[in-house]
């Protein structure tokens, strides 16, 4: 039982970023000075300054390109660092660049048909990176990409949902990977792969999910997530020539909704903690100050509410499982108003980003991706969850497209990237292209089904109708960012929200919490709306590990 | 040719380092560890294979339908045992089959052990069984079965230029067949089910091939929604393996394309995957260019 010893020696966490401008997509080095991460505002690759705060950009764009650092890792002796960059032609390179500048960042891999890469760990003499290819046909692989240029060696190549997180042990012999515990199964569990690809062999064996393995320095045990089937925890597993060495063992203490990053030559474990409750909230539009929150079962962890066109039920997006980088997943919950049940509905869904309803209420759209790498609208049956693609397109956005249901149910609109509404006829598959413009983002459908209205470039709202001979109307409208067609059509900017006379009145706003978030429903009878509050926040911790 | 040839004798040393594996496949192979894989079985297995004593009047070995010259298939519709017997499905290639996760058309077999012995009992395939032919050649059952296994399991086929444009070298495919390969990937969705190194989910569909005659999957499992499910073959080395489909009924990559192209032949099983393709004749010829690009290097036993 020593390591119940070690793990009761186990330091109290220190936080070493907050605010909001925290970015969990980077890694510490390996002594512990510096955090590398992905700036949000400027797209750069950055490192951070542990002892004094402040930081500096690495890897730059060039100006006025889209560019953007992702994912990073410091090499072991702290002088590079390999990351994902996502290049002109929009997928992502793997990249190195000297975090003490003097050279260009080096293009190490790039393949559009592998065009997602997730560098994780560097190997001891500094040779390779281990770096998870994400390939267009949906299969990821744990690949050996050789820093000084040259072909990857693919190791294993898994399902779509790939490892969360890999690491190299100090000897260079092994890499610790989560997977999926079986298939079929959303579960995962931890797994150690020869780097030669001689083995590999399944370490942790005990229900509930665990994931983002790392090694201690000593090499001689691993750390990683895990719920256990309860609360997500911290665990240790001793590991010797390959092989587990006794049971897991939870380390004492909570850091509560967390991921691990990396770990230091001390033993110093870095996390991302991820706060916040997020909430779905029902108002009366006559009332809007005094918000209900929608969900009794599933509190703090919901957004983007959808109302039945009966106005019996609403279905929002529920948080599940456990933290990664922000780009959490959802599952979908009816919320039946008048018996306040909640049920889940159980999409074959990888991710969801909203959903709107089917005239009849059997069915939701909902705007994703698949199992498959597919991303688009896909039906789902209220009843059973039951999930089938309407339109999908490999290398679609993941979040997919918003789209809105024809009131006749035959047809579904959607927007094709931002400049192509396109109507889908449910028949036969067939499409035709209905509007042609440029950055359009928000779609509603008003009531009687014969118009739709469309953001156009975050300056307008197009009122674009479906029967002939009526013109289009064009409402300015600056900073729109989403829209929403009850009774009255409804125009967001931000946090703001309002509504839209469409006899040429102003706007009227509509009185929100100030931490509302994207996404509002309006009730069928106009009297209500529905939409999120609150965000998750991110922090960096680092907790001193006992050496075994 | 110089690249293609460097790149394979750089390829990958694997289980222990009695195969090697080549560029565009995994490193890893799964391999039992009730079975592990040795120079003298792979040996053993390798004779084995091309040995007629196997079948039961002498006139048949694995070989004689599994040939090492037509990627480890014949080019029969369907396969042929002693006396002439004709079977009912096409023969399938072998190679890459260590990454397999069930064996035959309709997956009866779990493992590799369990799939090499089935063919010298059946009796319109080699008409012998298990302890004859074993006795034959003067080793035990699971001396054949184990030597067998390995061997198949050292058929590989990797190092195709389609290898060579995923490790990195974008010129190793033809603008046509990178546009093959988006269609692929893309408007006609191949890849919902041929994916990965080996370009098959190792799953079962029913996509319209035959006339419901052959209830596929569903013999093994009994359920009637596995009724005409096959199990999706990998795609290396396509272009040079003809007749296709689990009954060999498609003459050409060009009727593959085409079936599909049509949506395949409706029933009431018919995967949801499978639907008319709307594909244009430029986009069926850039498909089977990429097809052609699968093309590799078989090799078996080393």
């Amino acid at each position: 039982m020593a390591a119940a010893a070690w793990c009761t020696e186990t330091g109290v966490p220190r936080v070493c970023w907050s605010g909001a401008d925290v970015t969990l997509l980077g890694s510490p080095s390996r002594d512990g000075k510096w955090l590398s991460f992905a700036d949000p505002v400027t797209g750069a690759l950055a490192v951070r300054n542990l002892a004094d705060g402040t930081s500096h950009p690495i890897a730059t764009r060039p100006a006025g390109s889209h560019e953007f650092a992702y994912f990073s890792v410091f090499s072991r002796d702290g002088r590079n660092v390999a990351y994902a960059w996502f290049n002109q032609q929009g997928f992502y390179d793997l990249r190195v660049t000297s975090v003490a500048g003097g050279s260009a960042p080096r293009v190490l891999y790039r393949n559009e048909d592998a065009g997602f890469v997730q560098p994780c760990s560097w190997t001891p003499d500094g040779k390779q990176i281990l770096t998870l290819l994400f390939r267009r046909d949906n299969i990821s692989q744990i690949a050996l990409v050789p820093a000084a240029g040259g072909p990857p060696r693919v190791l294993r190549s898994l399902d779509w949902v790939y490892p969360k997180k890999m690491d190299i042990s100090p000897d260079g012999r092994w890499i610790v990977y989560d997977n999926f515990a079986a298939d079929g199964k959303t579960d995962r569990t931890i797994f150690l792969l020869a780097t030669d690809g001689s083995e590999e062999r399944r370490l942790v064996d005990m229900p509930g999910n665990y994931l983002f393995p790392l090694w201690m320095p000593d090499g001689r045990s691993i750390v990683f997530a895990g719920d256990h089937n309860g609360p997500e925890e911290l665990w240790m597993l001793p590991v010797e020539d390959g092989h587990a060495k006794g049971p897991p063992h939870r380390v004492p203490g909570s850091l509560g909704r967390f991921l691990p990053l990396g770990m230091t030559n001390s033993s110093e474990l870095f996390c991302g903690v991820r706060t916040g409750t997020p909430d779905v909230f029902i108002a009366s539009i006559t009332d809007p100050r005094n918000p209900v929150r929608a969900s009794v079962r599933f509190v703090g962890r919901n957004r983007s509410p959808a109302w039945s066109a009966d106005g019996s039920k609403l279905a929002y997006l529920s948080r599940r499982g456990t933290e990664n980088f922000g780009q959490d997943t959802y599952t979908i919950v009816v919320l039946d108003l008048a018996s306040k049940e909640e049920r889940e509905v159980p999409a074959q869904l990888a991710d969801i980003d909203h959903v709107t309803w089917s005239p009849d209420g059997s069915t939701l759209l909902a705007s994703g991706s698949d199992g498959k790498g597919r991303g688009g609208v896909f039906a789902v049956r209220v009843l059973d969850g039951k999930t089938t693609p309407v339109a999908t397109e490999h290398g679609a956005p993941f979040r997919g497209f918003e789209a809105v249901w024809a009131r006749d149910g035959k047809s579904v609109y959607y927007l094709h990237g931002e400049t192509e509404l396109r109507q889908h006829r449910i028949v036969d598959g067939t499409e035709n292209v209905v509007l042609h413009a440029e950055g359009m983002r928000g779609l509603a459908i008003n009531p009687a089904g014969d118009t739709l209205a469309v953001g156009i470039a975050g300056r307008a709202i197009r009122l674009t109708p479906l029967t002939a001979g009526v013109k289009a109307r064009l409402i300015p409208f600056p900073g729109l960012t989403e829209l929403a067609w009850g009774k009255d059509l409804y125009a967001g900017a931000g946090v703001g929200l309002w509504a839209m006379p469409l006899d040429g009145g102003k706007p009227l706003p509509v009185p929100v919490p100030s931490g509302r978030q994207p996404g509002v429903s309006v009730s069928p009878d106009g009297n209500s709306i529905a939409y999120g509050v609150g965000y998750d926040q991110s922090q960096v911790v680092s907790l001193e590990l006992p050496r075994r | 040719m110089k690249r293609l040839v460097l790149a394979w004798m750089a390829a990958l040393p694997a289980c222990a380092g009695v195969l090697t594996v080549p560029l565009g496949l995994d490193a890893y192979l799964p391999v039992p560890e009730t079975n592990p894989l040795t120079p003298a079985k792979i040996a053993l297995g390798k004779k084995l294979f091309f040995d007629k004593a196997l079948s039961q009047d002498g006139s048949m070995a694995c070989a004689s339908c599994h040939q090492p010259e037509h990627a480890f298939t014949d080019q029969r519709q369907v396969a042929m045992g002693i006396g002439g017997q004709a079977g009912t499905r096409r023969v399938p290639r072998l190679a890459n089959r260590v990454y397999g996760k069930s064996f035959f058309w309709d997956g009866r077999a779990a493992s590799l052990e369990e799939q090499v012995l089935q063919p010298i009992a059946n009796a319109r395939e080699m008409g012998s069984s298990d302890a004859e032919a074993a006795r034959r050649v003067g080793i035990t059952v699971p001396e054949m079965r184990d030597a067998l296994a390995s061997f198949v399991r050292t058929i590989l086929s990797g190092g195709a230029r389609y290898d060579h444009y995923l490790a990195g070298e974008d010129g190793a495919l033809t603008a046509q067949e990178k546009l093959g390969l988006r269609l692929f990937t893309g408007k006609a969705d191949c890849s919902s089910c041929h994916v990965g190194p080996n370009l098959t989910d190792e799953r079962f569909h029913n996509t319209g091939v035959g006339n419901g005659d052959d209830p596929g999957r569903a013999a093994v499992t009994g359920r009637e929604e596995d009724r005409g499910a096959f199990k999706t073959p990998g795609l290396r080395d396509v272009a040079r393996t003809p007749p296709y489909m689990h009954d060999g009924s498609l003459a050409t990559l060009n009727d593959v394309i085409d079936f599909y192209n049509k949506g395949g032949h409706s029933n009431p099983q018919l995967d949801s995957e499978i639907r008319p393709l709307h594909l244009t004749a430029e986009e069926e010829a850039a498909l089977v260019a990429f097809l052609e690009a699968l093309n590799g290097q078989v090799r078996s036993g080393d």
